[in-house]
């Protein structure tokens, strides 16, 4: 027999997957959902990690998943047991508290917070522990709760500056993650810095954030301070009578301010696929292992690219969706028309209706899985460039496999993951 | 074919080593290239890993480190295939256990489903009598402070509670003694805190704590004291079988068994929000039906006239009620009235108020 031409297929980075069988697997995916009531999410997740992971190649070899749903499932589960005294001792403490009780809300909402950013860390580790690449497993160190406190910092400081603070926060966790990474005994770094991303960032939040700031500053203008505070210090019930009362260009004003509005969200949705392909290549070119570097040419119109194919399956998934509908909104119709409509019948009318409305948002997801996600991913991975791709050969193994704590937590949190 | 080629990574260091494989009787020899044995891999202890499509990934089961052997050649990993009973090249293994998760899956799932609609409501009826007063009092001071500032729209403050005015005092006092009778026929735990509010609705509340609130509107509906009387009864015996606290309890439960255990796949939300609603209002026809029964035998006890509440609920229903059967959290009226009537038999009664009285209580709100 010939020996295959192993170095033939070598140097960078490949996609091998198949889209349709992607699709397969996710339509199958979303199906067993609904059949389950969401219990097989751990089984999609890690099928769709199976999927991503064995199908790329680098330097032809190809990565490996070996994380199970079971591991998921079991982590979920402990992350269940562990919030649910701490829900119910954020409930009595509620209670308890008094005057004090009006800030449990904020409270809770920081410490949930803190948390989640704790299982994002926690997952990563579970995640790169289950990435086998060249019979090494990937793995990370570092504190899950100083990454949560950075995290938190960083956000309030984000929120709190608009957003300008964001490429800074950015290069802070993901320096802190790779600072942690490691692919057996070789460490990860980040080279990525924050001025960089906030210069190719700028012109973009620039755009979104003078036509709102027109509309804010139009807004105060049009107010005459002093008899607004009349109006509002008159005791009676029409304040917000005396208020247009008091202000006659304020009527002005509020039209302005809500076209200004609607023009920035809608640059904002039409620059996110751009600023998106700016992050990634941002981010894939600073990821180093040692003397290993990469570099993406990650195009912007691939990235639009994803996301027109995802709008066009959406309006085919609508029409068809509307078309079906017809017989089984008449169906409904049968069921709960009349006043003598009995409990079973309004039961099986609910259900159709709760049925389809499932249908549809798995539907819209699904397609957003394999049109935008799976695209970026291998984009992403096919834009990138090696040097020194020679010390990849050289790497001895270190570290152990991390618990699936992390995971459940953050499904558990609704904070991504799964 | 007892020999071909393939690709082995040790599980110690990343290189890459050209191998031959020889398939032995019991086991596979890796070989090196100058012939040196790398490693012998039993058929049995033989595991197909995630890759891609046209590669066979090998690694031995229970092994130390994550030794790899690929093989490319698709005759060549037939053989292997053929010889190793723990490799599920076809996915049929696979697949035989994804039947078995599924089947285990639904099941758990009307499980649930049935934990929900029987278990959640026992277990918050066992529990509620454990909670403490001094808890549930917390409670109820709690839910209150939150009703009465969704309830007092104008913002009213304390003039939003009816009989502090001097011309409203005569009402306050006759109500209190209706509260009176019944409560001391009803000897509960816990002295009631009633209050008239100014709300159009033809309505009363309990809440936990023992906090009764009575609408102006059902006042200006009523046509007698003891029809007045007939629904304090029937909150009355909201508060005695600590209905307040029970539902508190309840949507704890539903939210953990719903919003926790499915977890929220695209579009779950929506399910576990209708399944809670369904369930509760499930829950409340039940517990409405025996506040009822406990509100009649209550104007039995103090020796008063039971039927008043069917009457005044016949007045305030109406015979149907718009909307959906299974989110209405009452009885329909008709057969509420008909199972009021059934257990309260036709007696001389004692009224409640003189006429002077009610007509007082009639201007509680001014
Ligand atoms: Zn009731």
């Amino acid at each position: 027999m010939t020996s295959p031409d192993i170095t033939a297929s070598a140097g960078g980075v490949r996609f091998l997957g198949d889209r349709k069988a992607y699709w397969r697997l996710l339509v199958r995916g979303a199906g067993l959902l609904m059949l389950t009531l969401g219990i097989y999410r751990f089984w999609l997740a890690t099928d769709m990690r199976r999927f991503l992971w064995s199908n790329t190649q680098v330097d032809g070899e190809t990565l490996e998943y070996t994380g199970t749903p079971i591991e998921l499932l079991l982590g979920f589960l402990t992350a269940i047991a562990i919030l649910i005294p701490v829900y119910a001792a954020f409930f009595v403490a509620a209670l308890d508290l008094g005057p004090l009780g009006r800030w449990s809300g904020l409270i809770g909402f920081l410490a949930l917070f803190v948390l989640g950013q704790y299982a994002v860390y926690r997952a990563r580790r579970y995640r790169l522990t289950r990435t086998i690449y060249r019979g090494l497993r990937f793995h990370q160190g570092g504190s899950a709760w100083r990454y949560a406190v950075c995290a938190i910092f960083w956000w309030t400081l984000t929120i709190l500056t608009l957003g300008l603070a964001y490429p800074w926060k950015e290069a802070r966790l993901e320096r802190f993650k790779m600072r942690n990474t490691y692919y057996g005994d070789l460490a990860g770094r980040f080279d990525g810095t924050g001025l960089s991303l906030f210069l190719r960032g700028l012109p973009m939040w620039l755009l979104i954030f003078i036509p709102l700031a027109a509309g804010v500053t139009a807004l105060i203008q049009s107010f005459d301070w002093k008899a607004l505070s009349d109006a509002v210090a008159q005791s009676g019930d029409d304040v917000l009578g005396r208020i247009e009362g008091s202000n006659p260009d304020l009527a002005g004003a509020i039209v302005f301010a809500m076209l200004a509005t609607g023009a920035a969200v809608c640059i904002a949705a039409l620059l996110y696929p751009a600023f998106q392909a700016v992050l990634l290549r941002w981010w894939a070119s600073g990821l180093r292992f040692g003397e290993f570097e990469i570099h993406s040419k990650l195009r912007t119109a691939q990235v639009y690219g994803a996301y027109v194919r995802f709008l066009w399956y959406s309006i085919l998934f609508a029409i068809v969706a509307a078309i079906l509908s017809i017989p089984v909104l008449l169906l409904v119709n049968v069921f709960m028309g009349g006043a003598d409509a009995s409990v079973g019948k309004e039961l099986a009318g609910s259900l159709l209706v709760l049925i389809g409305y499932v249908i549809v948002a798995l539907g819209y997801s699904t397609i957003y899985r394999a049109t935008v996600l799976l695209s970026l991913w291998r984009f992403t991975a096919e834009s990138l460039e090696l040097k020194g791709i020679a010390v990849l050969a050289q790497v001895k193994a270190t570290g152990a496999p991390s618990s699936a704590l992390g995971e459940g937590l953050a499904d558990a949190l609704n904070v991504g993951g799964i | 074919m007892n020999s071909g080629t393939g690709i082995y990574f040790d599980g110690t260091t990343s290189a890459r080593l050209s191998v031959t494989v020889d398939l032995g009787p019991s086991a596979l020899r890796i070989l090196a290239a100058d012939g040196r044995l790398l490693a012998e891999w039993p058929y049995a202890g033989l595991e197909s890993q995630s890759a891609p499509d046209n590669i066979l990934r090998l690694g031995l089961r229970e092994n130390k480190v994550l030794a790899r052997l690929e093989i490319i050649d698709p005759q060549f990993a037939t053989e292997i295939d053929a010889r190793a009973d723990s490799i599920d090249r076809s996915g049929a293994m696979d697949r035989r256990k994804r039947a078995n998760v599924i089947g285990w899956s639904v099941a758990a799932t009307i499980s649930l489903l049935l934990v929900a609609y029987f278990g959640v409501p026992a277990l918050a009826g066992r529990l509620a009598p454990l909670v403490p007063r001094v808890i549930e009092n917390k409670l109820g001071a709690a839910v209150d402070a939150q009703v009465r500032s969704t309830l007092d729209t104008r913002k009213a403050g304390a003039a939003f509670e009816c009989g502090n005015a001097d011309s409203e005092r005569p009402g306050r006092a006759a109500i209190n003694k209706i509260i009176r009778r019944l409560e001391t026929a009803a000897a509960l735990p816990a002295p009631l805190l009633p209050a008239v509010v100014r709300r159009r609705e033809a309505n009363a509340i309990a809440l936990p704590g023992a906090h009764i609130y009575v609408y102006q509107g059902l006042i200006d509906k009523a046509e007698s004291a003891d029809e007045l009387a007939a629904v304090i009864a029937h909150e009355i015996g909201h508060i005695a079988h600590r209905d307040g606290t029970k539902s508190v309890l309840q949507a704890a439960g539903l939210s953990f068994l719903f919003g926790m255990m499915l977890g929220d796949f695209v579009g779950g939300g929506a399910v576990v929000v209708a399944a809670k609603t369904v369930m509760q209002s499930s829950y409340a026809r039940d517990v409405e039906a025996s506040a009822d029964a406990y509100g009649v035998a209550l104007m039995n006890k103090a020796g008063a006239n039971g039927r008043a509440l069917g009457t005044i609920l016949t007045r305030i229903g109406g015979a149907t009620e718009p909307g959906m059967k299974i989110l209405m959290d009452h009885p329909e009226t008709k057969a509420r009235v008909a199972a009021i009537n059934a257990i309260t038999p036709p007696r001389t009664v004692t009224p409640f108020l003189d006429a002077a009285e009610w007509a007082a209580l009639k201007k509680i709100c001014g």
